[in-house]
């Protein structure tokens, strides 16, 4: 859910998308509607028979208008009658008290009759700047904000909580989530072997937020899937999902043709700050150190200090490497998504379909096309592969919008 | 580049309350405890700059390492500059040291700072450079996590505006080059974030705002060392130092920025020698006046006046006693 209307020369000016993009760019006579017209998409994307509809939260940025995802949830829990309503995930660490959340999230899954997929992150580099979170702290936070939410879900109240970040002499939310014993929580990861664990401990799924797909996807599937038997729990394709993006147009050539503005835009100005090397990425770095010092001296030993990252893809061959936005015509979508289906062994796909300032229209269509064209065949192949693999698995449904 | 300790300075470790501490050592005499900032040793450098050489030929240099960085353990604990201090105050009791001189730049001076306020009996001298912990509305501390996350993937120059008077300067390319540099030094970096991040990313910063009004604790000589245009730490709040502490002298540093002893490194050493009265004659008194004050201590220190060299590489971490290994009967 970007800002669309940049100025053309956005790029040339600003070192940022992300917490320092001056908001005198926010143009009042052009966003009327805006928020209209994505919560419109993601109704449609119900419409076209999506398992759920996913929302994120960011602040302070034009990559995603989204500081506060459970407004948006409420509204689409009025408007949608069937599909899942994913919050992936509200940034735990940025809130002032994990209570809130519990609150927010039962009234949702009350509201929407049982139908919230609860997601919980932690927040990146820009996150941290937004709200001061400070990052060596950040994760001992998000962990003990979990562990409270999943109490004040499960056991009665009230209940006193003796943490060290969120003490609290009185835990009793009015009200109860509908699902029981609570909504499935589900987890965002960036391949830490530590937040994997932590996930299959406690029986979460794992939604690796990688932008980029290759080998990484799979053995990224195998280390979740091993972590989860280290633990005595079993895995199945339906307890990981990867982010992917798609653009479906009738011909390759004009789905090129047509993505072409809304990409680049997407790339050039939401990735930068975060996903790009020009400009100041704040998504990871000594300024906003989130990792130990271990892993960090991991990434320093395995990465291309002069590499490039996704945003600085210079044409399509080189965007096409990264293996993150998938362009085509039905018949190259499906076969691409199937390769990375087949090879990662994983169940949930959270898509993107709109980027940057492309048109509404032309979102609305490359989600026809892949609910109509491309869906029912990876829905129908996975099935047979994951029933083979894992017999024990009942047909479930694949696929989601974000 | 790689700035490397020279032979003079060694580096040795202790453990205090069960945690590893890196210290690095130099010189004879009166004990001098050397708090880091960002700039300088254990930090953006790994290894002690012509500055602290220096000053150990004149007094005995000790020089800590923050929590977390270089060689010493990260304290998960600390959330706090208060937490530091009580850090601090328990490492240079297992030192020994009863009476001491303290200096400290950037946050090592407002680490400095705390001390002094709060055992202003044991602070025999205070050296401030480029000294954060102060709040002054409208002259906010630069925003070194910011700036520490380069431009276009390798210019740190808004980095080396904030530590020197200029980016384009030879100590400030020296020391903060643009790129990414050799893993030992980016290491150090990484880690001396680690630290500033927990008492300094979120609110209140880089300050403590009570410590203003705690300044009237220490009434003992002090040192204010500040470069002219220092935009981490602006001069105002050397100014406001200078209001609170009773027994402040102000030496602004021409042509520096925030670290006037790298940039402007014999005038700020002139001006730190002078404020010390080095001198054998003084430095024996001092050593006859600084005895133990508490059994705890007197253990400690005998056997800490033996310096341990560091330990190879690699080797295994000495089970945590809760005291100074140095400390043990042998």
């Amino acid at each position: 859910m970007a800002y669309p209307y940049l100025p053309p020369d956005f790029d040339e000016k600003y070192d940022s998308g992300w917490v320092t993009v001056p908001n005198s760019l926010w143009d009042r006579n052009r966003t009327r509607g805006l928020y209209q017209e994505y919560l419109d998409q993601l109704v449609y994307g119900e419409e076209l028979g999506f398992d759920g509809l996913v929302l994120n939260e960011h602040h302070q940025n034009i990559y995603g208008l989204m500081p506060s995802p459970n407004l948006l949830i409420a509204a689409l829990t009025q408007r949608t009658s069937r599909a899942k309503l994913v919050v992936l995930g509200n940034l735990l660490p940025l809130h002032l008290n994990p209570l809130r959340i519990a609150e927010e999230y039962a009234m949702i899954d009350s509201m929407s009759d049982g139908r919230l997929i609860a997601g919980f992150a932690v927040g990146g580099g820009p996150e941290a700047f937004n709200y001061d979170v400070p990052q060596p702290q950040a994760r001992t936070r998000y962990w003990e904000a979990i562990d409270l939410i999943r109490r004040a879900w499960t056991e009665d109240g009230p209940f006193s909580h003796e943490g060290r970040h969120y003490p609290l002499r009185y835990v009793n939310p009015w009200p109860k989530p509908q699902q029981t014993p609570h909504p499935p929580i589900w987890i965002p990861g960036a391949l830490s072997l530590e937040t994997m664990d932590e996930v299959a401990r406690r029986g979460y799924d794992y939604f690796l937020s990688s932008r980029s797909h290759g080998a990484g996807t799979r053995k990224a599937a195998l280390r979740f899937a091993e972590i989860i038997r280290s633990h005595g729990g079993r895995f199945h394709p339906f307890r990981m999902g990867i982010l992917l993006s798609v653009y479906v147009s009738e011909t390759d050539e004009k789905a090129k043709e047509e993505a072409e503005e809304g990409i680049w835009y997407f790339l050039r100005n939401c990735l930068k700050g975060h996903l790009r090397r020009e400009g100041r990425t704040l998504t990871f770095g000594p300024g906003v150190p989130s990792t130990s010092p271990r892993s960090w001296e991991q990434y320093l030993k395995n990465s291309d200090p002069n590499g490039k990252m996704l945003g600085d893809s210079m044409d399509w061959d080189e965007l096409e490497a990264w293996g993150s936005i998938t362009i085509g015509s039905p018949k190259t979508v499906r076969d691409k998504l199937w390769s990375l289906i087949e090879q990662a062994g994983v169940g949930n796909l959270m898509i993107q379909f709109h980027f940057g300032n492309m048109r509404p229209e032309l979102a609305r269509k490359s989600m026809r096309l892949f609910a109509t064209e491309v869906a029912p065949a990876l829905r129908r192949d996975s099935a047979e592969l994951f029933g083979r693999d894992y017999p024990e698995l009942e047909a479930v449904p694949a696929g989601a919008q974000s | 580049m790689n700035i490397l300790m020279s032979s003079g300075m060694k580096t040795r470790e202790l453990v205090v309350s069960g945690l590893k501490v890196t210290l690095a050592e130099a010189g004879r005499g009166a004990p001098l405890v050397y708090l880091h900032g960002f700039a300088d040793i254990h930090a953006a450098s790994v290894g002690a700059l012509p500055f602290h050489e220096q000053l150990a030929r004149s007094a005995r240099v000790i020089a800590p390492a923050h929590p977390g960085c270089a060689g010493s353990e990260e304290d998960e604990g600390i959330e706090s500059i208060d937490d530091v201090a009580f850090r601090y105050i328990e490492i240079i009791d297992a030192l020994g040291l009863a009476r001491f001189d303290l200096a400290g730049s950037c946050v090592g001076g407002w680490i400095a700072a705390e001390l002094a306020v709060r055992h202003p009996e044991r602070v025999k001298r205070l050296v401030l450079i480029g000294a954060s912990g102060l709040f002054l509305e409208g002259k906010p501390t630069g925003d070194l996590f910011m700036e520490i996350q380069p431009l276009n993937g390798s210019s740190y120059a808004g980095l080396r505006e904030l530590m020197f008077a200029r980016a384009d300067t030879p100590e400030a390319l020296a020391l903060l080059p643009d790129g990414r540099s050799a893993l030992e030094v980016e290491m150090s970096r990484y880690k001396a974030m680690r630290f500033c991040s927990r008492v300094g990313f979120s609110p209140p910063y880089f300050y403590n705002r009570k410590l203003r009004a705690r300044l009237a604790r220490y009434q003992g000589p002090a040192l204010l060392l500040w470069g002219e245009s220092d935009r981490m730490v602006p001069l105002a709040h050397a100014h406001a130092y200078e209001a609170g502490l009773r027994g402040a002298k102000l030496v602004v540093v021409p042509g520096a920025g925030h670290s006037p002893h790298l940039e402007r490194t014999a005038q700020t050493l002139a001006a730190v020698k002078k404020f010390l009265g080095a001198g054998a004659a003084a430095r024996s008194k001092t050593a006859a006046r600084n005895k133990p004050a508490a059994p705890a201590q007197r253990v400690v220190k005998k056997a800490s006046a033996k310096a341990i060299p560091a330990k190879p590489k690699r080797a295994a971490a000495k089970p945590a006693t809760g005291k100074s290994r140095l400390g043990r009967p042998r």
